[in-house]
């Protein structure tokens, strides 16, 4: 009796004191970087087990509410800006506040004031943009341009400086007859990408950002806004897009511009490591330059990380969080072909992520990344594919495609 | 007293041989769809609350003009997913009667191949035929028709009718085989009494064959009608609805409402509706269409 009572007192102080489980949920897209920092996390904490468990993109954002609301939710999972994910999960009380954490392991002097705002809520999830911080991200995305290098000089063109030059590539590419733009319209999705720059590049990016956090409070239709979908129906209708875009899925055209189908493929930096693989040194990348200045693009940081209100040991889910958030981390990043939010220390791993970074850069140093159209409302996201498809397929004009979304943006 | 049959039992007991098939009709099938229903009423974003809202779900499904035309899509949707595989269904029956030919059943097993293929593979399958360079449009720049090819599934004006088409592959597969079994059932003195009146190939289909059919064509209606309203992944894998909303069904809009908008209350009602048109539609064709005593 007495030596059963030391082996189960014995094995409950084993498993009370060292012992712990950190369970993750992710998106798929995080793979190859969580299994890294598992690894390292696991060692730098004895007795600590990573269990991560993956889920491809619509699966997840179609489960992930339901998975933080059951009874024995992960510790640790993504949520995803806006209204639709991230919003419920704070209204419902599914996930805490990080501010405590952010203070004790100085994530907020990490990054310039209110570059966190797409993290930031109010208490009770009903207005967004700033308040208290509910998630972080060590990783940056950014919506830039890629280009078929080879093809670009053969066309005896240079890399544009502002939005004129860029258009004045468009023309020249689409006589010498190549598809100017590769895009994959049929996901719908990708053309938001597109709408991102062409909007950045003639509306002030502080503008549409507050359009993003509050699109109910702040008007669509400005005269910018309107002028920069006009630009993009001009181009649909010189035939810059080629006049299949709608019929191609986004891989797909991702593949046939790594196969030299198209001078330009306007996409977001996830792409850098299959665009590298499939064109070595003949890709690179850039920001869109403004009409006026600087430069605008698409972007924000990537997925969240939220912790659980019920995870017993919410602590611990912090401390793993700050390992991806740790300067030593940067470079894993890098090196697992992600675009750090913060800066490296090693040199990039190829021509294309050196182009990807100083893109990135760029974006960061104009404060001109403009967030997704997607995340204003609940059903931004449908309102916008299919109206950009409209306007795409030429079945709808610029100004049907303002009015469309200035109506969403009052739901 | 019949000895021969077995004396009708008074034991309520033989309820219980139904009762484990009766609980899980009831917590599989009946349970979530009361649920549905109660949830048709409230506004609910998937998880906490929900507010009981009335009809005011019901009256948004129908004000709102993206819905009322995907109910549109679907009805033509049921010409390519109902009617055109029961025509060609009926075709094929019809000239089985009459020719004889050699390793039928090899090309039985193939016409009804698309019938056992999983909707996702015939998708991708399909999306694959129908890409702005897939086989479809190399066949018609072949042939000199460069004008007619194009990004189909891209294409306002034909991609419903290009989904439409892979419904009817996968479907006369089935109505096919149903009406071939069929025939066989028809007695064949009727066939040689058409012959000794002298009755052609169309005269014999349509007094003999087609007559003889009516059970099986209420049952390829009634299956094939149900899969156009309730179709869902073929949709999905194709266009998601688009370009545009131009092949935006019902059941698009109950996924996007319930897993991308938190209008879990909205799906349900919309859920409802579908069912109640699917089983009102049904009523209509069985009752229309049932055979006399």
């Amino acid at each position: 009796m007495r030596k059963l009572f030391i082996i189960l007192s014995s094995l409950f102080i084993t498993t009370g004191l060292n012992a712990e489980t950190l369970r993750i949920l992710a998106e798929a897209g995080d793979e190859a970087t969580l299994t890294r920092a598992a690894e390292q996390f696991e060692q730098a904490n004895p007795g600590v087990t990573v269990e991560a468990s993956y889920l491809g993109w619509d699966d997840f954002m179609a489960t992930i509410k339901l998975k933080l609301s059951d009874n024995n939710p992960p510790d640790l999972a993504h949520g995803n800006q806006g209204f639709t994910v991230d919003g419920t999960l704070i209204q419902n009380g599914l996930v805490i506040p990080l501010d405590k954490y952010a203070d004790q392991y100085g994530w907020k002097k990490s990054f310039a004031d209110g570059a966190l705002a797409e993290f930031s809520w109010s208490k009770d999830g009903s207005t967004w943009g700033s308040g208290t911080l509910y998630g972080i991200s060590p990783v940056a995305e950014d919506v830039i341009v890629y280009y078929n290098k080879s093809k670009l000089s053969a066309l005896g063109l240079s890399v544009p400086t502002n939005f004129a030059e860029f258009e004045n590539a468009l023309a020249t590419a689409k006589n010498a007859g190549e598809l100017p733009i590769m895009l994959g319209g049929a996901d719908g999705w990708p053309i938001i990408h597109v709408w991102g720059i062409i909007e950045g590049a003639f509306v002030d990016p502080e503008q549409t950002r507050s359009w993003i956090f509050n699109a109910s409070g702040n008007r669509y239709d400005t005269p910018s806004r309107i002028k920069a979908a006009s630009k993009l129906e001009e181009m649909v209708k010189a035939g810059y897009f080629g006049s299949d875009s709608l019929g191609i899925g986004y891989d797909d055209a991702n593949a046939m511009f790594a196969d030299g189908e198209g001078v330009f493929n306007l996409t977001g930096t996830w792409a850098t490591a299959q665009l590298n693989e499939g064109m070595g040194d003949n890709v690179g990348a850039f920001a869109m330059p403004r009409s006026s200045s600087g430069v605008a693009g698409g972007g924000s940081f990537a997925l969240p990380w939220h912790i659980s209100s019920k995870s017993s040991n919410p602590d611990l889910a912090a401390k793993f969080i700050a390992h991806l958030m740790s300067t030593e981390f940067v470079d894993d990043l890098m090196e697992v072909g992600r675009v750090p939010a913060q800066s490296p220390t090693i040199d990039p791993t190829s021509n294309l992520q050196a182009e990807v970074i100083a893109a990135s850069n760029a974006l960061v140093g104009s404060n001109a990344k403009t967030f997704y159209t997607d995340w204003a409302t609940p059903g931004m996201y449908d309102t916008v594919t299919q109206e950009l498809q409209k306007l795409l397929g030429g079945a709808a004009s610029a100004q049907d495609f303002i009015d469309a979304m200035a109506a969403e943006s009052k739901n | 007293m019949n000895p021969l049959r077995p004396r009708k039992s008074r034991h309520n007991s033989n309820y219980l041989y139904l009762l484990p098939a009766f609980i899980f009709y009831i917590l599989f099938i009946l349970y979530p769809l009361s649920d549905t229903v109660y949830t048709s009423f409230t506004q609910w974003s998937g998880i906490g609350e929900k507010t009981w809202v009335g009809l005011e779900n019901y009256k948004n499904n129908l004000s709102d003009k993206k819905i009322t035309s995907s109910i549109k899509h679907s009805f033509i949707l049921i010409i390519f997913y109902s009617f055109f595989p029961i025509i060609i269904g009926l075709g094929i029956a019809g000239m089985m009667v009459r020719i004889k030919v050699k390793g039928m059943a090899i090309y039985r097993a193939i016409l009804f191949l698309p019938q056992i293929l999983s909707m996702i593979v015939v998708g991708i399958a399909w999306r694959w035929i129908y890409a702005p360079k897939g086989p479809l449009n190399s066949g018609l720049d072949f042939f000199g028709l460069n004008d007619i090819s194009r990004a189909w599934l891209g294409s306002f004006d034909f991609a419903l009718i290009a989904v439409g088409l892979i419904g009817t592959w996968v479907m006369f597969g089935f109505t096919m085989i149903l009406f071939i079994a069929g025939v066989q059932k028809i007695p064949k003195e009727l066939y040689d009494a058409a012959k000794v009146d002298g009755a052609g190939a169309f005269a014999e289909f349509f007094n003999v064959t087609l007559p003889g059919l009516k059970g099986e064509i209420v049952v390829a209606l009634v299956f094939t009608v149900t899969l156009a309203l309730r179709n869902f992944d073929l949709i999905y894998i194709t266009t998601g609805g688009g370009p545009g909303t131009s092949t935006m069904i019902p059941s698009m809009f109950i996924y996007k409402k319930a897993f991308q908008m938190n209008q879990v209350g909205s799906a349900s009602s919309l859920g409802v509706m579908l069912t109640l048109l699917i089983f009102t539609l049904i009523s209509l064709i069985i009752i229309t269409l049932r055979e006399k005593r």
